[in-house]
């Protein structure tokens, strides 16, 4: 490539060499950053005594990521540095203390510090709302919970909550309630996006709804499974250990998915664990209510409960007589035993497919009649589906032909049958029974596919929306079939994700951070309203999208989980 | 980096190159540089002008600007290294009329016959390779050509003459070229011959080019075999040293890496591949590409081995490598690709450039090696990426690069190489790839509508005298000195030359004249064209009978030179996301 051509000339000026240029200064004079371009970490380290909270910011002036963040940075300062002191430190400049005690292999570096306690990594999105978000968490690490509705607000959160109840009756401060505090930060350390809450109860009348009784008990909240008590008994009752035991025993029914941008295997790791449904919702950190995430919580809840689970919930019952909570939808019926739900009917709905050929030339041609067996009827009293759904047809045949391969080797005058299961529904398999036949027989195929056309002509007002070519024969990629808006409604997934064996991951993106994934999911830019549901096989190379004119709704959302066919991908 | 060759390039004596060059002080690029508000690729372009043009005002007629004491001084013996090999980029950046200028200044023809030691590595690439290219864009830049453009021309002459001063080194025993040449008198008595195996395989663009456009089949021929001189001297585990004794065909230098010494031999192969669509050639870079994952790869950084045993010899990353994964992404494989250039990635967000050396364990420069001087390579794979994949961290990579470069080597005088990356101190040197190839590459990650990214929407069909010619519809090979290659007008000339023949030889015939010594280039040149035509046609291996004699009897579904579709999981391997593979 470059052989680095030596000049031979001996000439003074070739040992010409200059020393960096000097530092100057990085934020502007009147920014509410203090600006130690000189990388003066001993003076930052003097100031930060008197602070409460002390946010530094570690750059380097040549740093592209820097410069970027340095204007969030400033919004956030602007926000907030009343209540705490906003630091940038130059640590790339040699001459500096920073540069000489620091060793940081990217810039910028986040940290924060609450009194002497830090520091505290943020190594969430670089953005103002984020950073934000984390520092007013690092300010106020414990939630006071001071009333029933409060108590209420912070279990309904879809995010784990650990509570403390501590008796502060007495100067000075309770037993272990510093340690708890410091838990409490401690996590920040941890699980930098803060999806821990932690909360404190000092009234002894809310304690005991959950109920603890005994100043100094911590408590972790759990939606699904049965929520817990610290085991003092067992574990010392250290910072580090109530952090890890909350952060091992969290419940993780729902996940965030923020890629930071840097070499990560996060998108490798969850899509390896099986198939994934992906929603991007734009999010705000610092908003007070999240009125589509509740309704996409109460989806998930009711997907991931399971029945052994169902009537252990301590708290929430007896809260439920009382108030109007918001948890009363979580709730699900649990009245009808189980074996009715699993009763089994059997009604026809089958369709004709001639497989495509290998070889034009071939005379004869392997004909399948495919049939939608349903095995577990969810709640038929209650939809009133009609015998032959055409979306379940058009499910039956995504899934076949997906198999389609399994039924090309069939080369018989006898008729051969074959179950598989069918995607992403625990409702139903699919018989297929194939056979082959000349080519003289092409016309009563023909016929035989008008007389199965004719349910498809009582959904016309769907079926329009597919772009499926009755008359050829059909195929996968063919096909381009959105789900008709509202079809199977009232679709009960309570506890699908038990009953299963193909479960469906739930996750959660932010768009404004990741909006990218979407459109290389096939998310449409034509539409304004960042909002996108896709579900994801990694194994099976598959990956199917939700109609984006659909708003994300619990209805919609729940045929999403039930396996209703959307568009193929 | 070639040692053998660095050294004895200096010897180009002062007075190698004469041309009269008058310029009439800084040039005007009118309202396109110096606003910093049009975006990324604006911001280049100013950086360009002012590199090019502090060059022009302190240091032309020299080689290079010392861009600390705003002067010039020679590199290459007064060959005003920095305008010529910079003279592309300006085309590049869009100015027509500057590129006019100089390439009329070139064509004034340069003598040759001068008794001055030349490395025949670095002539090729810089002299061989920018008089062709310059010569195969010269008319879409609106330069006056002669009639039989492309098949000739003053520039196309020019590189030809350059190429045959090259061709005594070729004349050793194996095939393989010394380092060294005299322009007037061929290989000195005593010349070393030990020489880098990037020295020995990086030729075949140049020179099958050259062949391809004047008919003269003999610089295909030398590039080819020493291409397969180094392939049949392979290490049993099927590595290549970085320094090769060409008489004695014994390695003397046995550290095996995709770095220094060896990086533009894989370079050209695949680019010989994709330039003459030669399966053979991509079919050897194939293997290497295998022994090179099996024994230097280790979590997606490449270390430097023992050619033989495969044992550890150096955990060291060097600035140089990173033309890796723009390789790796031209044989479709952006999966590995993506994931070496994150790795390198990181390296230059600790110190705002890629050292010279990183030692990867120690996550730290080594000692003498903190430098960077401007180099191409990351950018360079990150332009050849974002073409593939459109992932947003690579334009994080130029612009940091832009940050990088504005912020730390900017100076008054021009860009200075920053000599210790540890504190950024800057050294009197503007070395000619940055003007060259770093702009240039940077320009055009942050250009997409360049028409050097063409992918053949649009042409142009120019009128020979021997019929119709389709050019410039894209796919341009960059020559390892960022040289743009048009590889339809390889196709263009050789089937007029055959033409030509044809005649030639009917006329021979017909007057019984004894066989000549074209008569048989063109056998052999016949022989040639039957089996890339078979290897075009991408027919499968059924009765693939000529060239490829190993594979003869492997059955193969998926043609070499087709890339293989991407995996599933690539739609979602974009902002740093990578996935591990499915096996």
């Amino acid at each position: 490539r470059h052989i680095g051509p030596s000049a031979s000339p001996v000439d003074r000026a070739k040992d010409v060499t200059m020393p960096a240029k000097l530092p100057v200064n990085f934020f502007s004079s009147g920014s509410p950053v203090t600006d130690f371009f000189q990388g003066q970490l001993d003076y930052a380290e003097r100031i930060r005594q008197d602070s409460e909270v002390t946010f530094y910011f570690f750059y380097a002036p040549w740093c592209g990521q820097s410069i970027t963040v340095r204007e969030e940075i400033e919004q956030v300062a602007r926000r907030l540095s009343d209540q705490v002191l906003f630091v940038a430190i130059n640590c790339w400049w040699n001459q500096g203390k920073c540069r000489k005690q620091k060793h940081f292999f990217y810039f910028p570096v986040i940290y924060l510090y609450h009194r002497r306690f830090g520091p505290i990594e943020y190594k969430g999105p670089m953005n103002a709302a984020y950073i934000e978000k984390f520092v007013r968490r690092v300010m106020t690490p414990l939630l006071y919970i001071s009333s029933r509705s409060k108590l209420l607000e912070f279990l309904s959160d879809y995010e784990p909550g650990v509570l403390g109840y501590f008796e502060f009756n007495a100067s000075p401060q309770p037993p272990g309630y510093l340690t708890f505090f410091t838990s409490a930060l401690h996590s920040l350390k941890k699980d930098y996006l803060g999806t821990i809450h932690f909360g404190v109860i000092t009234n002894q009348q809310i304690a005991k709804e959950i109920p603890l009784t005994h100043s100094g008990s911590i408590y972790l909240h759990r939606h699904v499974n049965t929520s817990l008590i610290y085991p003092r008994e067992v574990m010392n009752y250290t910072a580090e250990n109530i952090c890890k035991w909350a952060l091992e025993n969290r419940e993780a029914f729902i996940h965030w998915l923020r890629p930071h941008g840097g070499k990560s295997l996060l998108l490798n790791n969850e899509l390896k664990k099986g198939p994934a449904l992906l929603l991007f919702i734009p999010f705000n950190p610092l908003a007070e209510s999240y009125p589509l995430l509740d309704e996409i919580t109460k989806v998930a809840l009711e997907y991931n409960r399971c029945n052994k689970n169902q009537a252990t919930e301590p708290a929430v019952p007896h809260l439920k007589e009382t108030d109007s909570s918001p948890l009363e939808s979580r709730m699900p019926d649990v009245h009808t035993p189980l074996a009715e739900t699993f009763s089994i009917t059997k009604y026809p709905c089958c369709n004709t497919v001639v497989l495509p050929q290998w070889y034009s030339i071939s005379r004869t041609h392997n004909v399948c009649e495919l049939c939608v067996n349903q095995t577990v009827g969810v709640k038929q009293s209650k939809v009133n589906l009609p015998q032959c759904n055409f979306l379940e047809i058009e499910a039956a045949l995504d899934s076949f032909y997906l198999k389609e391969h399994t039924f090309f080797q069939v080369v018989s005058n006898t008729i051969e049958c074959s179950n598989f299961l069918s995607y992403y529904s625990p409702f139903s398999y699919y018989t297929a029974c194939c056979r082959t036949i000349n080519r003289g027989l092409m016309s009563f195929i023909s016929s035989e596919k008008t007389f199965f056309q004719t349910p498809k002509a009582a959904f016309s007002s769907h079926a329009k929306k597919c772009k499926v070519d009755t008359h050829s024969i059909p195929h996968i990629e063919d096909r381009n079939c959105l789900i008709p808006g509202s079809h199977i409604g009232g679709t009960n997934i309570t506890g699908l994700s038990c009953r299963t064996n193909k479960t469906l991951n739930l996750y959660l993106l932010d768009s404004n951070l990741s909006w990218i994934y979407a459109e290389r999911l096939g998310a449409s830019q034509a539409i304004h309203t960042k909002e996108f549901a896709a579900i994801v096989d990694l194994q099976d190379e598959a990956h199917y999208i939700m109609d984006q004119n659909q708003a994300l709704i619990k209805s919609t959302l729940g045929k999403v989980f039930s396996g209703a066919p959307i568009t193929g991908g | 980096m070639c040692a053998a060759g660095s050294a004895l390039l200096a010897r180009i004596t002062r007075d190698a190159f004469h041309f009269r060059f008058h310029l009439g002080g800084n040039f005007q690029h009118g309202s396109l540089a110096g606003n910093s508000t049009r975006g990324p690729a604006e911001r280049v372009k100013s950086m360009f002008y002012h590199a090019y043009n502090n060059y022009l005002e302190n240091a032309f007629p020299y080689d290079e600007l010392r861009p600390l004491t705003c002067d010039g001084q020679d590199t290459w013996g007064r060959y005003c290294a920095d305008l010529r090999f910079s003279v592309l980029t300006l085309w590049i950046l869009g100015n027509v009329s500057e590129f006019q200028r100089v390439v009329n200044v070139l064509q004034e023809g340069v003598d040759f016959d001068i008794d001055v030691n030349a490395s025949v590595f670095e002539t090729n690439i810089r002299v061989v390779g920018g008089l062709l290219s310059a010569h195969l864009l010269s008319k879409r830049a609106g330069v006056e050509v002669e009639a039989g453009w492309p098949c000739s021309g003053p520039l196309l002459r020019m590189a030809e003459e350059v190429a045959r001063k090259l061709l005594p080194a070729f004349w050793t025993p194996t095939g393989m070229p010394y380092g060294t040449v005299n322009l007037l008198h061929g290989v000195n008595p005593g010349e070393t011959p030990v020489t880098c195996t990037a020295g020995v395989g990086t030729f075949i663009v140049e020179f099958a080019t050259l062949s391809h456009l004047t008919g003269d089949p003999v610089f295909e021929d030398v590039a080819r075999k020493a291409l397969k001189a180094l392939w049949k001297n392979r290490s049993e585990i099927g590595l290549v040293g970085n320094h090769i004794d060409v008489a004695a065909a014994k390695w003397v230098a046995q550290d095996a890496g995709i770095g220094a010494g060896v990086d533009s031999y894989f370079e050209y192969l695949v680019k010989g591949a994709i330039l003459l669509q030669d399966e053979e050639l991509m079919s050897m870079f194939l293997k290497y590409n295998k022994a090179i994952r099996n024994y230097t790869k280790f979590d997606d950084w490449y270390l430097w081995v023992q050619m033989y045993k495969g044992t550890v010899s150096m955990p060291v990353f060097q600035s140089l490598e990173a033309y890796w994964p723009g390789l790796q992404s031209l044989i479709g494989d952006i999966d590995h690709a993506m994931r070496t250039f994150l790795n390198y990635y990181t390296v230059w967000k600790q110190f705002g450039g890629l050292p010279e050396f990183y030692n990867i364990p120690q996550g730290y420069t080594v000692e003498k090696r903190e430098g960077y001087p401007l180099r191409p390579e990351l950018i360079e794979s990150a332009m050849y990426l974002y073409r593939a994949t459109r992932n947003p961290t690579l334009l994080e990579l130029g612009r940091d690069a832009v940050e990088s470069i504005e912020k730390i080597s900017k100076v008054d005088c021009g860009f200075a190489t920053i000599k210790d990356l540890r504190d950024h101190r800057l050294d009197n040197r503007m070395e000619s790839f940055f003007l060259a190839e770093t702009v240039k590459y940077l320009y055009l990650l942050f250009d997409p509508d360049n028409f050097i990214h063409n992918n053949g929407s649009n042409f142009d069909v120019v009128l020979t005298p021997y019929g119709e010619c389709i050019l410039g519809a894209g796919g341009y090979i960059f020559n390892t000195e960022a040289h743009p290659i048009d590889p339809a007008a390889l196709h263009c000339c050789r089937k007029r030359k055959e033409e030509q023949w044809e005649v030639e030889d009917l006329m021979r015939e017909f007057y019984s004249l004894k066989r000549s010594k074209k008569f048989t280039f063109k056998q052999t040149l016949d022989q040639r064209d039957g089996e890339t035509q078979k290897d075009s046609a991408e027919t499968t291996s059924e009765d693939n009978g000529g060239g490829m004699n190993s594979e003869k009897n492997r059955k193969r579904r998926i043609p070499l030179l087709s890339c293989s579709s991407q995996p599933f999981n690539s739609k979602l391997a974009v902002l740093g996301q990578v996935f591990l593979d499915n096996t």
